[in-house]
């Protein structure tokens, strides 16, 4: 049975999405610090690093964090198409001496006194911003990797969209380092109150930014939360209601992890996404599903991903030899904004995708079968637009809907149609570090959709939460790789896969 | 290592909890109906009734079905002289009390101001073991008759008695079929209080599953010693009804091994069946139905296969008619929680006529506000 409230929540999902892609990011200077053995492994070039030191928005040469500061406004601000309250690096690059004060990196704000004594006046620029070398011709394709590059709908200058180059700050990488207390505090009070952290680790840019996202969140949660209670879910408004309060616990769960992550990063050296995928990969795998309703527990996984310029075909199934239990889903995502994934280079990951897939599910031990298709919109955004300590991870979010038809073969005279609200969020980092065939990324994430292999949660409301769970998927060479995934609900599914590609060297 | 071991088994605890959610309830049902007491062993046959108390000569059952059997053990150095009472009875209902051999012992009622409270004086022989049966003359016919279905009261206790006097208006009704969340918590005191205005207020018995709310308080096990069961199946006038656990949006193995057999025994006749978190929730992007929709689809196209006539739900407060593989399906959540706004339907129960040999004849929706 459909309901008839499904497009009205379209409008809404469609702002919330685009809120959350415009959110502004600003940059921060940070100082340099020795790297520790640690931090050198991490950057290893068996972990896809290079022993070249690089500008990347690393965290080797992080330490104490600055807030960003705010350029003077009497100062010449070049044209560089993008509406940032900060300059572009290869400006700053190219005139240094605008945007340094008292010996203070690139962006650090003077007004601060614990910054104002760790940098006494005369002390030189740091040496990441020595890094950035005169870019007069720089562009997005010549940025280095994880490097933001404008955000455009197919490379269209000056979008709405176009980023902030928050991350771009990070090059100015200041000392910064890992510390224990900061990283307890970020776990227990931190996953309550999440600008906690970094705020001790002396991040108050972070903070702020974390502490706004969390309120965010929670107020997304009462915007739509307070109404279904009221309204006792009712069936005319759920759907935008629905999506408000999902959306709310997006924001507070990206939040809650971007605490985690952000006094965590300083631990090891940031994943930059990679800057080409191969047009064409293959995955064969298994998956172990275990769920006291079904038979089923072994099932043969396969997969493929063709990627052209805008448009990436996927296909997936898993069988269960044994139980019969057959799932396949086909479909395809268009880009609506952000770079392709066969040429990345420059972009920092961020994205927006339409998709449109079908499915096929057939459960021949429960007797029947689902036929139904999804449409939605999928997105990702950098972290490091954020704040630059976040740098190297990502959120995503995605929303849409399902149709479904059930059909029970035999005696049953009726099936039904049914509708399903999608909607996942997630949070992520890349693997990859720029050097070497090595890139790939892992997210942990939330699905709300009820009819996969995990389902939902089996809790004292019912059957309303989704499932949780952490997926990965990496190139080791230019033509193997491993995807994994694991979710938690009512039942636990867990998927291990090895990955071949295709034409990854172009 | 030993606080990763630790966090390794609080993480499979969690993980196990999570993947059987209504075990321990599964579980704890199979006691239901059994108790010890001066010298008196009670077993209640398929857990139809919660004993209140059994000892010193008297045993107070609360009756979750019309037709309740007993087996009853005494001691040979026990007292005789029982008094037997019944609460939530069907009006009307008869206590017949036989040995093992056939042999009919003497019964004597107990006049009560209450019509669903039934009490009887019973000599029972020391030593020996007693069958004893409650039910209302009739319980065996196949003839037509008219129930009605109701759930979802929770916080809106204080005023149920207002759809137990719309109730009272119709003599036609022989009893309510309770979907879920009788209460808002489940507590102790919430439950009697439920029970105190059921017995002050209606005139016909509740028989009930618990819901979602009910399992709030230490996982329903107040419910399970002052109502009964959640999962249980019983049979008046020919009509099999069987009322299940979904109230953590799944079935438990153990209940669905249960169905099983509800279902294989009434296969060619009018079968009934209810749940509180309905299968499919017939608004799909609302999704309050099970955490998993393959689990639902499967449940459903089951009851089909196995000619389920009726399906009753709760939890949503509102009305709905849709069918779910071709059962026609009710959620008839108007006891009085927070309505579902924007659906023209206040409290409300659902008088729904069936017959043995009929099945479905009707069912109506029966407004209180």
């Amino acid at each position: 049975m459909l309901s008839a409230q499904s497009p009205r929540s379209w409008p809404l999902a469609l702002a919330l999405v685009g809120a959350f892609f415009v959110l502004p990011g600003r940059a921060q200077a940070q100082d340099p610090e020795p790297l520790s053995a640690f931090e050198l492994l991490a950057r290893s070039p068996q972990l896809g690093g290079s022993d070249i030191p690089r500008d990347l928005p690393g965290r080797a040469t992080v330490g104490t964090p600055r807030r960003p500061r705010m350029p003077d406004a009497s100062l010449p601000m070049p044209d560089l198409g993008m509406q940032s309250p900060l300059p572009a690096p290869e400006w700053r690059a190219a005139s240094p001496g605008l945007f340094m004060s008292k010996g203070e990196p690139v962006g650090a704000e003077a007004s601060s006194p614990e910054v104002a004594s760790a940098h006494p006046e005369g002390e030189p620029a740091s040496p990441s911003s020595e890094l950035l070398a005169p870019a007069s011709t720089a562009s997005a394709a010549d940025a280095p990797m994880g490097m933001p590059a404008p955000l455009t709908p197919h490379g269209v200058p000056n979008s709405p969209l176009s980023p902030v180059p928050a991350s771009t700050q990070a090059l100015l990488d200041s000392s910064r380092s890992f510390k224990v207390v900061p990283a307890a505090v970020a776990v227990v009070p931190g996953l309550l109150f999440h600008g906690l952290a970094p705020a001790l680790a002396g991040d108050g840019h972070t903070a702020r930014r974390l502490f706004a996202l969390e309120g965010t969140g929670l107020g997304l949660i009462a915007l739509g939360g307070v109404p279904i209670a009221l309204t006792g879910a009712s069936r005319r408004t759920i759907a935008p209601l629905y999506a408000v309060t999902l959306a709310g616990f997006s924001v507070f769960g990206i939040s809650a992890i971007a605490n985690l992550y952000s006094v965590a990063s300083p631990a090891f050296d940031p994943g930059v996404p990679a800057s080409s995928l191969p047009p064409l990969e293959f995955e064969m795998g298994y998956q172990y599903v275990s769920d006291t309703a079904f038979d089923y527990d072994h099932f043969v996984s396969l997969g493929a991903v063709a990627r052209f310029e805008e448009v990436k075909l996927e296909a997936t199934a898993r069988l269960s030899p044994n139980e019969g239990n057959t799932q396949v889903r086909m479909g395809g995502a268009y880009r609506l904004l952000g770079e392709p994934e066969r040429r990345r280079a420059g972009s920092d990951g961020s994205s927006l995708d339409a998709e449109l897939f079908g499915l096929f599910h057939r459960f021949p031990t429960e007797g029947f079968t689902v036929i139904g298709g999804d449409v939605g919109f999928r997105g990702r955004y950098a972290m490091s637009r954020v704040s630059p300590s976040l740098a190297g991870s990502f959120a995503e979010a995605s929303i849409g809907m399902a149709l479904q038809g059930y059909s029970y073969p035999g005696p049953v005279s009726d099936g039904n149609l049914h509708s399903q609200l999608l909607y996942s969020f997630g949070y992520g980092v890349w693997l990859g570090r720029g050097g070497g065939p090595f890139k790939g990324e892992a997210m942990l994430f939330y699905d709300h959709r009820k009819d996969g292999f995990a389902g939902g949660v089996r809790t004292l409301s019912g059957g309303v939460v989704g499932s949780f769970g952490l997926r990965a998927r990496a190139l080791l060479t230019e033509t193997w790789g491993v995807a994994g995934e694991f979710s938690a609900s009512g039942a636990l599914v867990g998927r291990l896969a090895l990955v071949y590609a295709l034409g990854g060297d172009e | 290592m030993i606080r990763i071991g630790a966090m390794g088994v609080l993480s499979a605890l969690l993980m196990t909890g999570c993947l059987r959610p209504a075990e321990n309830r599964a579980v704890r049902d199979s006691k239901v109906g059994r108790a010890e007491g001066g010298g008196l062993s009670l077993e209640v046959e398929d857990g139809l009734a919660a004993v209140r108390s059994v000892g010193s000569g008297e045993v107070t059952l609360w009756g979750n079905a019309p037709v309740l059997t007993a087996r009853a053990t005494l001691d040979a150095d026990a007292t005789s002289e029982w008094v037997l009472t019944v609460r939530n009875a069907m009006p009307g209902a008869e206590l017949l009390a036989e040995l093992e051999d056939g042999e009919v012992l003497a019964v004597e009622s107990v006049p009560q101001v209450l019509p669903t409270v039934k009490a009887w004086r019973v000599g029972l022989r020391p030593g020996a073991v007693a069958k004893l049966r409650v039910a209302p003359p009739g319980w065996d016919s196949t003839a037509p008759f008219r129930f009605a279905a109701l759930a979802d009261v929770q916080e809106a206790l204080p005023r149920v008695g207002d759809i137990y006097a719309r109730l009272s208006k119709d003599d036609s009704l022989r009893f309510i079929l309770f979907s879920g969340d009788l209460t808002e918590t489940g507590t102790r005191e919430q439950l009697l209080e439920f029970q105190a205005r059921l017995e002050e207020g209606s005139p016909i018995p509740l028989y009930a599953t618990l819901g979602n709310h009910e399992i709030i308080s230490n996982d329903g096990d107040e419910y399970s010693a002052l109502v009964g069961r959640g999962s249980q199946s019983f049979v008046f006038q020919g009509v099999r009804f069987t009322v299940m656990d979904s109230s953590n949006g799944t079935l438990d193995p153990i209940v669905e091994e249960q169905l099983e057999g509800w279902l294989a025994s009434s296969r060619q006749g009018t079968h009934v069946v209810s749940m509180h978190v309905p299968p499919q929730d017939p608004v799909g992007l609302r999704g309050g139905g099970f955490a998993n929709r393959g689990e639902s689809a499967g449940l459903v196209g089951k009851l089909a296969r196995e000619g389920v006539d009726l399906t009753l739900y709760g939890h949503i407060h509102s009305y709905y008619s849709f069918t779910n593989a071709g059962i026609p399906a009710f959620i008839s959540g108007g006891g009085g929680a927070i309505p579902e706004t924007f659906d023209g339907v206040g409290r409300h129960y659902l008088a729904v006529d069936i017959g043995a040999n009929e099945g479905l004849r009707e069912a109506s929706l029966v407004r209180v506000d």
